[in-house]
């Protein structure tokens, strides 16, 4: 049972006032927090609108946990066996395959074919450093550019560091989100096994939903983890990256959630692309902590919602056109996935931050 | 109304390329995991449901070696009472000799049934030919590629078959009876793994395979395995997406499917 509060909440409402996903959906956080507190039923699409943000934990005046709640109430779901299909699909993916999309395990390395240097086994390397990547930039065709990016930036560098392979599990950040607890322990149990066995001692995170799952939800593994804008972000500022071509843009970032709101990494990602010579680094009105969610997390990605209403994705594209951006620049995969797609149809362009560092650095 | 379900452990090879090893004796499925056979599943889903609104229970019973029982133990979890796993040496493939271990089994142990469901089909061998036989064997009535039980009687039951063209047929047929179930009959519900869990705990019985077999030679056996001839046609664009897009539009353009 998790530690919710939910008993200590006052209904101010400040939880609804912050959700991303309030007034323009059925979703109501604080009348699930109300009707939680007197055991009421929940109508069984609404839990699954919530986007695992964090805003409402993170704003509450009483120390209530309305997003853990949420996985309380779906967990509840999921032991019933009654949850949405493709939600149902992607839990029995990661069961088979240990990925939601169902690609094959034996093919989580393949992105590595595309690099024209080798990336021994972390067993092998002597830093025991591991670059962790995300089921989804193992095998999205869209996002797979950014562990074959970072790996080429870390290599410029002089940076050791060794891969899983096909023995990387996914990290369960949203699995445990969606409520699936036991096979999170089942994702977290098979990747701790294998850092213990393979004695890794850093992990370098490119996805910040795996990041927040490694860092705070794996249980005190001694494991120094980062994102790897932090790991980037020290090798600019000790000299051993230097962006050597200039790249005249007028950039706009978009803050992850996982990233920043939730583990406050807000300015490693602008401090890398302040060093880019010619960026004119621009700001969302809502920004760092008030950032708003692209709505990719807490199993989003696999679900789309009943309700017809303009997406955050959509708002945030329309302000980076106002703004007069050439570009908007984030540094998680589901962000980018989730924002290009507007953009595409307005016109916009959409980045990860690794994509800009593979043009700017002579690798 | 007491339902038996066969159930099958099959590996999750449709996203993978197979290697076939010695001299096409093989296939390599070290590094492949394995699942519940797709129209298994649908088989216990629906099973579970019918006992779920009348009395009755689900067995679900495997043929096929100790790991087996993760498919029974799903099985529990879905709702099944009972797990039988006919343990086997060997791989069973031959259709023939499966219906007769289960014709066997089943006679043997004495185990009482109105309903026999099947897969219409494993995902690994795809005889689709275990029902049939075992219905023939056991000289009741069987039906193929059912897609709704829409009547269940006593003595009889109202089953409607997934035909071509958009056609299904309604046959009746009298209870014993065995029927192969079709995917998309229902959908399964999702099983946790906390609710693996708790049916791990509920035990589920063995059967040494040797018992239900009299050891003559099977009527199939594989000669060897093949990979599809390659066919000629198809071009590999290279180059960047913008670059390949030029290419393809050119092609479309010569192949007078865009002007």
């Amino acid at each position: 049972m998790l530690n919710t509060r939910v008993m200590t909440c006052i209904q101010c409402g400040k939880c609804t006032g912050s959700c991303p996903e309030s007034g323009k959906t059925p979703f109501n956080i604080r009348t699930l927090v109300r009707k939680r507190q007197f055991d009421g039923a929940i109508a069984d699409g609404l839990p699954w609108y919530c986007t695992s943000c964090g805003t409402c934990t993170l704003r509450c005046p009483r120390d209530v946990k309305p997003s853990e709640m949420i996985i309380e109430i779906r967990s509840a779901f999921v032991e019933n066996g009654d949850i949405p299909t493709t939600i149902q699909k992607a839990l029995e993916n990661t069961f088979v395959q240990r990925n939601p999309w169902g690609r094959s395990r034996n093919r989580r390395a393949e992105w590595v074919d595309k690099l024209d240097f080798e990336i021994p086994h972390v067993g092998d390397t002597t830093a025991k450093r591991l670059l962790f990547t995300c089921c989804i930039h193992a095998y999205d065709p869209r996002c797979i550019v950014v562990p074959v990016g970072i790996a080429r930036v870390l290599k410029a560098a002089g940076v050791e560091f060794g891969i899983l392979g096909e023995e990387e599990a996914c990290c369960g950040n949203e699995i445990r989100r969606i409520g699936e607890s036991g096979l999170f322990e089942e994702l977290r149990d098979e990747n701790k096994g294998s850092f213990e066995e393979y004695g890794v001692k850093e992990i370098i995170a490119l996805s910040p939903h795996c990041m927040n799952a490694l860092k705070n939800e794996y249980e005190q593994t001694g494991i120094k983890v980062v994102h790897y804008t932090e790991a980037i972000h020290d090798l600019v500022k000790d000299g051993s990256l230097v962006p050597a071509k200039p790249y005249e843009k007028r950039i706009i970032y978009h803050d992850p959630c996982f990233l920043g709101k939730q583990n406050k990494i807000f300015d490693s990602p602008r401090e890398i692309l302040r060093s880019i010579q010619g960026v004119t680094l621009l700001e969302f009105s809502r920004n760092r902590e008030n950032s708003l969610c692209c709505e990719g997390g807490g199993g989003r990605m696999f679900f789309d919602v009943d309700t017809v209403y303009q997406r955050n994705s959509e708002v945030r594209v329309l302000e980076a056109i106002e703004m007069e951006a050439d570009m908007i620049v984030t540094t998680c995969p589901f962000c980018l996935m989730n924002l290009e797609d507007p953009a595409n149809e307005k016109g916009m362009v959409v980045k990860e931050l690794s994509e800009i560092l593979m043009e700017v650095l002579e690798t | 109304m007491n339902i038996l379900v066969f159930t099958k452990r099959v590996p999750a090879a449709q996203e993978e390329e197979l290697k076939i090893t010695g001299d096409g004796k093989d296939v390599d499925l070290t590094k492949i995991p394995f699942k519940i056979n797709d129209w298994d599943a649908y088989a216990v889903e629906e099973a579970v449901r019918i006992v779920e609104k009348s009395e009755g229970a689900v067995t679900s019973i495997a043929i096929g070696d100790k790991e087996s029982d993760e498919v029974l133990r799903r099985a529990v979890a879905m709702g099944a009472k009972d797990g039988f796993l006919v343990e086997m040496e060997q791989v069973v493939q031959d259709p023939f000799e499966r219906a007769r271990i289960a014709h066997t089994f089943i006679q043997k142990e004495s185990i009482p049934f109105d309903m026999i469901f099947t897969g219409v089909q494993s995902e690994d061998d795809q005889f689709g030919a275990v029902g049939a036989i075992l219905a023939a064997l056991l000289k009741v009535p069987f039906a193929s590629m059912v897609i709704a039980i829409d009547e269940i009687e006593k003595g009889h039951i109202m089953v409607r078959r997934e035909l071509e063209g958009g056609l299904q047929e309604r046959v009746k047929l009298t209870l014993p009876c065995v029927l192969g179930i079709q995917s998309g009959i229902n959908e399964p519900r999702y099983v946790s793994i906390m609710g693996i869990r708790k049916a791990s705990k509920i035990e589920r019985k063995f059967f040494s395979g040797a018992n239900y077999t009299d050891g003559s030679a099977h009527m199939i056996e594989v000669n060897r395995w093949l990979y599809p001839a390659q066919k000629e046609g198809a071009a590999m664009l290279e180059g960047d997406v913008g670059q390949a897009c030029s290419k393809l539009l050119a092609i479309l353009k010569e192949k007078g499917v865009r002007q």
